[in-house]
């Protein structure tokens, strides 16, 4: 369903990302791990046609998303990580903007399914209110409606838990799951380890813009010279935190 | 396409021309007042211009409206193509500004929908914006002349108008948005180039615009002389009017109100400018599509360069200079408000020229009839120089205070004093206009040497204008700044659709005032000179200084403490 084959991006000489390839298959989710600047937000951007690989190919559902990048958009939900949506509009008007975008035929059993999916979220009561009052998290759920309102066969999301409070992350993580049940294909970047643990079933680890392991938790564990928890099979690829550095800097201080 | 389009601009038009509140309890609710005002305005506008050429037209005659329209035809043509080149100076940079911010629309991106239709909505919204205040005026005028004629041909001139008018203000700006990608496109990941690029490009394009709106103005005179060709050309073609698009719209609107005969190749050259606006903002979409995946617009941090330089940067620090006190919030504040507008090519490049539209068109008037007053064009140089005084102070301290944004968190935490930091803003504009007046002077050396006794003096007591003009543009920006201008694209740095200060009044202050007392102030100066004896204007100088520089520290003041008390919802 989500196809990266030796995706490279440059920014002049510095590669963000360097032939990047994996397959996300449907039904499953995906998560894309990393270290802050690894360039996992780079790829979902390339996956999406918001950026034009330097090298390789980016397929949704077959098709290629700078060739075809409308037909490939089609299949799409999007939680970016920064939600920048819309001051001047509402909630509820954001998502019917989304709505009429997708062509999603308006009427009772739309503002029914948005309904839904606000009151889900606890954010119903907000959605009258100009998206420029909300908090970080709330537009963060808006955004969540608005990716999955025309019922997307992908889902690519950025960070989609972060900022959101605890009931609204556990609602989101059974949306997801529930979602992956009936066939949707989802990839997902987190540095919440403990979610990417428990939710994807398969897990890719870049670094420096490579992929430097990917496969189910049991593959990960098997490279990671049996490390039993994702946090430390992450920090025994990527590196761990430079405890000598930690101890001189909190000596200086106190 | 078309649809897409149009669900767009709904949702677009939705949010910015917003009549009746938000259902929400958090939003504001604004009042009637501020809900309807901007409207009532327009139509009350709207309404005088019309009833008053109708009763004109009821008290002096159809036939003497007619005998003056018919003897002044050209001058309509004139309007319209000054109404084309205002909108293309202020485009210049607009696809580019907004192309550069396209982050801020990754909401919409991901839509299935191309960039290319995107882009193509952000410039009709541009469109939208620049063609308002003249659809305002201008429509009620064409209705008033088209109803007082009595003919029911001219009631077809009313259609025709705004669709020229909208057809004409789409040429100026996608023509702009088109030559600022370029400059973007030619001088790709060159940094200084690109500084350097875009204030000669922007320079350029507003003085060929102006010069050839000056040959029209100005028929066969002066600078039509550079233009003669084209004229020749509309001649041989037997277009009864110039060959322009003002010419076009003026030829199918006014002559067929006043009625004169209009040619079948009038007709032509008028389809042929409806055809070419639309092509051009077609062109302007695609190349801002293009723009967006070639990184043509990535900024200088993006590119590294392939040898690993370590640039340090060093703060500027003027207080080290003799004479010069001032708190290191200041000079902070300086050298921080320098160094973000210079990292943006195109918004110094229209911060440093932009006064140059209003100069040169303020002026345009004034050297028209050529010879005749030749005798003050040194003055008219020397007074050109208080536009750009003002206009510095307003753009570095105003404009720039308001960009702050988000920022204004960081600086409302700080233990520093905010009146300092506002006026290191206002000193930031200093040295652009100490360089501004020095090229004026030498130009008005050269235009009348014996005037030289007078240039310190204008030098020195613009620079005092600016801080003046900057101080009180400050506090119209903590007053009626629109904190959020950075996310709005329209209202964004560069963008030059609406201007960052929302409030109509604290705009008008920040421009009125400063110029104001830069008129009154160096005009009374000059006269003293020139009357009673130069000595004397030297005599006032410390006086308007002293004037200016209270002005600013009242200013200031004011700022730092209405900045302490914006609440975050008004930024965050």
């Amino acid at each position: 369903m989500i196809e990266a084959i030796a995706l490279t991006r440059k920014f002049s000489e510095f590669i963000a990302v360097d032939r990047l390839s994996f397959q996300v298959r449907p039904g499953e989710i995906y998560g894309l791990l990393g270290p802050n600047g690894s360039g996992k937000t780079t790829t979902m951007r390339m996956l999406l046609g918001l950026l034009k690989p330097t090298m390789g190919t980016a397929r949704i559902n077959g098709f290629d998303v700078l060739e075809n990048t409308v037909e490939a958009k089609r299949f799409i939900g999007f939680v970016p990580e920064e939600a920048v949506l819309p001051d001047r509009l509402t909630g509820w008007e954001y998502i019917n903007y989304v709505g009429d975008i997708w062509r999603v035929p308006r009427g009772s059993e739309r503002d029914e399914e948005i309904d839904e999916l606000l009151t889900l979220l606890d954010i119903k009561d907000a959605s009258d209110d100009l998206i420029e009052t909300y908090s970080k998290g709330m537009a963060r759920k808006i955004g969540i409606v608005a990716a999955l309102i025309h019922t997307p066969k992908v889902l690519i999301l950025d960070e989609v838990q972060a900022g959101i409070d605890p009931r609204g992350a556990a609602t989101i993580k059974e949306i997801l799951i529930g979602l992956r049940d009936r066939g949707t294909t989802i990839l997902m970047s987190t540095h919440v380890l403990e979610i990417a643990e428990r939710m994807c079933d398969r897990i890719g680890i870049i670094d420096k813009g490579k992929m430097i392991a990917e496969g189910t938790m049991a593959e990960l564990r098997l490279k990671a010279k049996g490390q039993q928890s994702l946090e430390d099979i992450f920090l025994d690829l990527t590196g761990g935190p430079d405890m000598q550095r930690i101890a001189a800097f909190l000596g200086e201080d106190s | 396409m078309i649809e897409d389009l149009l669900i767009l601009l709904k949702h677009d038009l939705t949010g910015t021309v917003r009549i009746r509140n938000v259902k929400g309890k958090r939003s504001e609710q604004r009042s009637a007042w501020r809900r309807y005002s901007r409207y009532f305005a327009a139509i009350a506008v709207a309404i005088v211009i019309l009833l008053g050429i109708l009763f004109m037209s009821d008290l002096l005659g159809w036939e003497f409206f007619q005998a003056v329209l018919i003897d002044n035809i050209e001058f309509g043509s004139t309007i319209f193509n000054f109404i084309i080149i205002m909108s293309f100076m202020g485009s210049i940079a607009i696809s580019v500004t907004t192309v550069g911010n396209s982050s801020r629309m990754e909401y919409l991106m991901t839509m299935p929908i191309t960039l290319k239709t995107l882009f193509l909505e952000k410039t009709i919204v541009i469109i939208f914006y620049n063609a308002m205040l003249y659809l305002v005026i201008g429509t009620p005028i064409i209705i008033g002349f088209a109803l007082a004629s009595g003919s029911s041909i001219a009631l077809f001139s009313i259609p025709i108008f705004i669709i020229m008018l909208l057809a004409n203000v789409t040429l100026g700006v996608s023509l702009g948005g088109l030559i600022g990608l370029a400059i973007a496109r030619f001088l790709a990941g060159r940094r200084r180039l690109k500084q350097v690029g875009w204030f000669l490009g922007t320079t350029v394009a507003i003085l060929f615009s102006t010069f050839y709106y000056f040959s029209l103005f100005t028929s066969e005179d002066g600078f039509g002389q550079i233009f003669s060709v084209i004229f020749d050309f509309a001649r041989m073609l037997g277009l009864s009017s110039d060959f322009s698009p003002g010419g076009a719209m003026n030829a199918v609107s006014l002559r067929l109100i006043v009625g004169l005969p209009i040619h079948m190749t009038d007709i032509l050259l008028a389809i042929l400018f409806l055809i070419i606006p639309a092509f051009f903002i077609y062109a302007n979409a695609h190349f801002s599509e293009a723009a967006h995946y070639s990184g043509w617009l990535a900024s200088g941090s993006k590119r590294s360069s392939k040898e690993d330089i370590r640039i340090a940067h060093t703060t500027w620090n003027p207080s080290t200079l003799p004479l010069i006190k001032m708190s290191t919030t200041t000079s902070v504040s300086m050298w921080y408000n320098t160094a973000s507008v210079r990292r943006e090519g195109r918004v110094l490049a229209n911060y440093l020229v932009g006064p140059l539209r209003m100069v040169l068109f303020l002026f345009l008037f004034l050297l028209t009839p050529g010879g005749d007053i030749a005798g003050f064009a040194p003055f008219i140089i020397i007074s050109a120089m208080i536009p750009f005084a003002v206009s510095y102070g307003v753009y570095f301290a105003g404009y720039e205070l308001v960009y702050e944004g988000k920022n204004l968190m960081n600086l409302q935490l700080a233990p520093a004093s905010l009146s300092d930091y506002v006026k290191g803003k206002v000193f930031s504009a200093v040295p652009f206009t100490l360089i501004a007046i020095t090229i004026a002077s030498v130009l008005v050396i050269i235009v009348e040497p014996t005037l030289w006794i007078y240039i310190p003096a204008v030098m020195i007591s613009s620079i005092f204008l600016t801080l003046a003009s900057g101080g009180i543009a400050s506090y119209s920006a903590a007053t009626g700044g629109d904190f959020k201008a950075e996310r709005n694209i329209s209202r964004q740095r560069g963008s030059a659709v609406q201007m960052p200060i929302r409030s109509m009044w604290s705009m008008a202050r920040a421009f009125l005032l400063p110029n104001i007392l830069g008129f009154a102030g160096l005009g009374s100066m000059l006269a003293v000179g020139i009357f009673i004896g130069p000595i004397y204007t030297y005599l006032a100088v410390p006086l308007f200084a002293l004037i200016c520089i209270q002005i600013m520290r009242y200013y200031t003041g004011k700022t730092g403490r209405k900045l302490q008390t914006i609440e975050a919802t008004e930024y965050m």
